[in-house]
């Protein structure tokens, strides 16, 4: 459980850091808070000749202003998401990012880090998901944009180059129109790995009652972060309320492709999923209904 | 009950509380040494399997590798807990047993070529069939762990007081229940750790994160074939215990060994992995209990059986399957109980003691059963338990001592502290509201090894110049506060004020002590502590009796001052002769009475060092049958919880929200510590309820050997906690004082279990209550409905 070595660099802008990962390839590695590159690096399961510290370079610190499209830095913090992402109309990435690990580890893990780590679990992978949200990722030849769902491509895959750095995650532009919440279930009140996650995302339409628009994800039920599109039909077009909602929560169980494994069994994540999707879907709800007042 | 205590009592601060806020105290890990050495150890990947060679010249030829060490090198002198099961030696030479098996150890400039040499060594296995669970490893035909053990049967016990199966026959009405818990771990935040420092005169120290320098200094001699006169083992701060730090680990035997092999400090730690590896914490128990009695509720006899995995050593695991019966003895008046308890050999890590030493599961189902039976007949399950109690002066079946008993005092105290009359039978479905009692030894009544030696000595020396006294004494604080208790305990004996007495202990050189373990420092050590500062406070008292001409006993020190139960004193000629002394001197005593300062250099004037010494063992104990050893003790402590949960009917999350406590310790020594000792149970016992299981996959490897994975409660998970001291005057214990380290764990999980079939209905047979369990029993519940 040795730190192997490594060398250390701190760019102090994008086009330098760039340069530096261009330079190393494979051999080298993006640092965003290291909650999950530093444990890896200790466990063996990642090896790299130059670890390349994104802190200095300012714009992945990036926030879109009021009225923009949201778009989050790539280096903002869970407990940056917790206190801020409520006001910009996100408060399911809020949720999330409240939940994920411990303060400490909140004040570190970033949006970038979650992403590019891409566990079945990840919090902010799955709250992101249910806004719709796209990457906007730097390389060598330019920049390049991809939704979340091409994004992440298996347990721990993405589709991100070697020398790329994840700039920032972008909520679908109509994201804010509607409203989002994240449920998790754990062992433990705090410091949990999800064993069954669900965010979820809806809009109303002007009447108050109707649902115009919905997204559901599931996390940790599958090899990534899934997409329940059969829970978002079972909502569009139909009256917001108990019967919808349990509906959607029914296809979201069908959904996911839970497994066995130590920590709980398949069929008890399944139902969770019903549970979990539908008490999201009613704080999103009202959430929507504010949103659309 | 009127006696006027000025130190014990009160909250004082502990002594090591600056040094430990401030991050000043000092770790074994923190010690670094000219020249120092890192080891590590080499540990099998098979859970069972014949060693066929051992090959270690590459590791040794590798630069910075300064020496390695096998079977070969150190011998295979046969070690354990008990020397009535010494089943264990350093290095595994014909077979391992357990993933974690030791092989060999190496000693590295560094720890990278340390961990790099062991990578060398050549290790030529032919695995063997393994049995990793306790019923099938006796079975028949199971693969057999140790040759000595036919049957995988490690020990046995078989007790019977009273007659059970007549007493049952009379009952109005008999049931019958089991648990199940799981492996668990001791959760304490510092890792295990050794270092040994060789001088150049052979002699070693070894600093070892240790809950028993006594036992470590034993046993690490006996193994490596030194005088104990060669060994000196200390203690530096411990970041907890909990049971698995109370016995020498492979640490101390390496470092020790890999020190006087290369003549240099040899520095050794186990990374958190590693500490799963070794165990020696809470067994597996499964538990079946018959419990019979009147329509009344009046307790007539209990029947149980205990299975234990105890892993592929024996560890604690003796004393832990006798505790799993002889602590049922109390604290309720039964007259007939019956005990069939085995052990069993697994090819996993060895399991040991562990807070509550192997009485919790055993306690946690009677209580469960007690309510039960309270519900079948009808009866409030608190006044069951009080109708049941005994009383001090009684004697149990299995002949425990109640020499004090607030037991009936701590359940009427959780019972008006929770306001159960208005809650139990009330709350809505989702909302439970559970109780039970438990009961603990207060030290156990022998040492581990036969032996009629004193369990605590104490030094206690006077500063020559008067002004403070050093307590020296070799038992362990671990964190629970047992340097400030001796402190304050010499300090109300002295009569002066704490900020005069310091304390040093840890250090096999400051005497025997047996250390951290069985709740017994507060009750032992502190005797002999006492009876130190007493020796000493009569030969100050002497001295400064005979200077002013009056009787010693008509002398004392109350506060750091010289008062007179008898004549008023003329204090002025001693004054004088210490002014005399101190002549320039800014702040001299100049009180109406002589300070304590001013009669001990007195003291000192007339007689030069004024030491005194205490010691204690425990009186003859009750008992004549198989196995009384292990039960019996000086005290017993007792307690009663009342835990109010609310479990999520959806998912099956179980939130404990309140809990009130009261534990009688005897008298409070420090007031502060006593609650510090039951909210730590109450965190203790609602992991192991809720959340904690040592996991293993089908090749014997721990599955979750990290505190990621492996669920410790976090502050978030805690309960709100009303703790209330219950004081009994325990005649036996120093200052009517006895534990509360242990006992106070006994109620929690019984408490939680209750309150969630109070919510719920469900019958939960097996810990943890993950939310799938729960939610499981819920269904199965409503389903009978
Ligand atoms: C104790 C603990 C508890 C945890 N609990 C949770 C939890 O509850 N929920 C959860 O989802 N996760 C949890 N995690 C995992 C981890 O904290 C998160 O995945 C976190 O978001 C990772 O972010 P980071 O900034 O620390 O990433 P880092 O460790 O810095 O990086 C992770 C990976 O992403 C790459 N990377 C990072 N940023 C960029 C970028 N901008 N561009 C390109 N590549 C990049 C790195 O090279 C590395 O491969 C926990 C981890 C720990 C140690």
């Amino acid at each position: 459980m040795l730190l192997p070595r490594f060398d250390y660099q701190r760019p102090r802008d994008l086009s330098e850091a760039l340069g530096l990962l261009a330079q190393a390839g494979d051999q080298a590695r993006p640092l965003a808070g290291g909650t999950d590159l530093l444990v890896n690096l200790k466990l063996g399961k990642v090896t790299c000749r130059l670890v390349v510290d994104l802190d200095g370079v300012a714009e992945l610190k990036d926030v879109s202003g009021p009225g923009e499209a949201p778009s989050l830095g790539a280096l903002l913090s869970a407990a940056w998401l917790a206190k801020q992402a409520g006001g910009l109309g996100l408060m399911g990435l809020a949720e999330a990012g409240g939940v994920l690990g411990s303060p400490q580890v909140r004040n570190r893990a970033t949006i970038g880090g979650n992403l590019c780590t891409a566990r079945p679990a990840g919090d902010l992978c799955t709250a992101l998901l249910a806004l719709d949200a796209r990457v906007v990722l730097a390389g060598a030849s330019g920049r390049r944009e991809l939704p979340v769902e091409q994004f992440i491509t298996g347990p721990g895959l993405t589709a991100i180059a070697p020398g790329e750095i994840l700039l920032a995650a972008r909520p679908a532009p109509g994201a804010t129109a509607g409203g989002s919440a994240f449920e998790k279930l754990g062992l433990r009140r705090t410091m949990e790995i999800a064993l069954v996650s669900a965010a979820v995302w809806v809009q109303s339409e002007a009447d108050g009652r109707t649902v115009k628009a919905a997204r559901v994800a599931l996390g940790a039920v599958g090899p990534t972060p899934l997409l329940a599109r059969a829970a978002a039909t079972a909502l569009v077009g139909r009256p917001a309320g108990t019967e919808a909602f349990a509906a959607a929560a029914q296809a979201a169980a069908e959904a996911a492709r839970p497994i066995d494994d130590h920590r709980g069994s398949a069929e008890y994540r399944r139902q969770m999923v019903a549970v979990l999707t539908r008490r999201a879907l009613e704080r999103a709800w009202s959430r929507a209904l504010e949103a659309t007042a | 009950m009127a006696q006027q205590f000025d130190v014990i009592g009160s909250r004082a601060p502990r002594l090591d509380g600056p040094a430990k806020a401030t991050g000043q105290a000092i770790f074994a890990d923190d010690l670094h040494f000219p020249g120092m050495l890192h080891g590590a150890i080499l540990q099998s990947p098979h859970p069972h399997a014949r060693v066929l060679s051992v090959d270690a010249s590459a590791a040794r030829r590798l630069p910075g590798v300064k020496a390695v060490i096998t079977a070969a090198e150190v011998g295979t002198i046969k070690y354990g807990v008990s020397p009535a099961r010494y089943d264990e030696t350093l290095f595994a030479t014909e077979k391992v047993r357990y993933v974690g098996d030791e092989i060999a150890a190496v000693a590295a400039v560094d720890l990278a070529t340390a961990l790099e040499a062991l990578s060398l060594i050549k290790v030529e296995y032919d695995p063997l069939p393994a049995v990793f669970d306790p019923l099938e490893a006796l079975a028949e035909g199971a693969p057999l762990i140790h040759d000595e053990f036919p049957g995988n049967v490690c020990a046995e016990v078989h007790q019977e007081f009273g007659d059970v199966e007549a007493a049952l026959a009379k009952a109005d009405y008999v049931r019958t229940d089991s648990l199940k818990n799981k492996r668990q771990d001791g959760g304490f935040i510092e890792t295990h750790c050794a270092v040994a420092a060789p001088d150049l005169n052979g002699r070693v120290t070894l600093y070892s994160a240790t809950q028993v320098p006594h036992y470590v200094q034993r046993n690490v001699a006996m193994v490596l074939g030194l005088d104990l006169s060669k060994l000196r083992v200390i203690k530096p701060y411990v970041g907890g215990g909990f049971g698995p730090k109370a016995e020498a680990t492979p640490l101390d035997y390496c470092s020790t060994a890999l020190a006087l092999a290369t003549g240099k400090p040899v520095k050794m730690a186990y990374t958190r992995e590693q500490v799963f590896l070794h165990s020696r914490a809470r067994h597996q128990f499964i538990h079946e209990m018959t419990t019979g009695v009147t329509r009344d509720g009046k307790l007539l006899a209990l029947k149980h059986r205990a299975i234990l995995d105890g892993g592929a050593y024996t560890s604690f695991g003796i004393a832990t399957v006798y505790y799993s019966g002889s602590l049922l003895g109390g604290p309720y008046r039964m007259a007939n109980m019956k005990y069939d308890g085995l052990r069993a050999f697994t090819n996993k890590p060895a399991c040991g003691a562990q807070r509550g030493h192997g009485g919790v599961i055993a306690r946690a189902l009677f209580e469960r059963q007690l309510d039960l039976i309270a519900k079948e007949l009808g009866i409030d399950p608190v006044r069951m338990r009080l109708e049941n109690m005994m009383e001090v002066g009684d004697v149990t079946c299995n002949d425990l001592n109640m020499s004090s008993l607030g037991m009936r005092e701590c359940i009427e105290a959780v019972r008006d502290g929770s306001d159960w009359g208005a809650k139990k039978g009330k709350l809505p479905r989702g909302k439970g509201i559970g109780a039970a009692c438990g009961f603990f030894v207060s030290g156990a009544g022998y040492p581990i090894y036969r032996s009629e030696t004193y369990h605590s000595t104490v030094t206690l020396k006077v500063d020559e110049d008067g002004g403070g006294i050093k307590v020296l004494s070799a038992s362990a604080e671990i964190g629970q506060g047992s340097d400030t208790v001796l402190g304050m305990i010499a300090a109300e004996s002295l009569g002066v004020p704490l900020d005069l007495v310091r304390v040093e202990s840890g250090s096999t050189d400051f005497g025997v002590d047996l250390g951290a373990y069985s709740s017994r420092q507060t009750l032992m050590s502190g005797h002999a502590c006492r009876d130190a500062a007493l020796m000493a406070k009569n030969r100050i008292l002497g001295s400064v009796a005979a200077e002013l001409g009056v009787d010693p006993a008509d002398l004392d020190f109350k506060n750091g001052v010289l008062i007179s139960l008898g004549p008023v004193l003329d204090i002025a000629p001693l004054r004088t002769r210490y002014r005399k002394e101190h002549r320039g001197w800014p702040n001299l005593p100049d009180g109406e009475a002589l300070s304590f300062a001013e009669a001990a250099r007195m003291a000192f004037l007339a007689q030069g060092s004024i030491v005194g010494t205490g010691q204690y063992k425990p009186p003859q104990l009750g008992g004549k049958y198989k196995g009384a050893a292990v039960g019996t003790s000086p005290a017993y402590g007792c307690s009663a919880q009342v835990v109010e949960v609310a479990v999520d009917l959806d998912t099956g999350q179980v939130r404990v929200e309140s809990i009130t406590d009261a534990h009688d310790c005897g008298r409070a020594i420090n007031r502060t510590a006593v609650e510090g000792q039951m909210e730590g149970s109450i965190s203790m016992g609602l992991g192991e309820a809720l959340f904690e299981e040592v996991k293993f996959d089908a090749k014997g490897r721990v599955v979750n050997p990290s505190l990621g994975e492996y669920h410790i409660p976090t502050i978030q998970d805690m309960p709100a906690m009303k703790c209330i001291v219950v004081e009994s005057d325990e005649p036996n214990g120093p200052f009517g004082a006895k534990e509360v380290g242990e006992g106070a764990i006994m109620p929690t999980i019984p408490a939680i279990l209750n309150a969630v079939f109070d919510a719920t209905g469900a019958v939960i047979t097996e810990l943890p209550l993950t939310p799938e369990r729960v939610l499981r029993a819920i269904r199965e519940a409503q389903g009978k409905e």
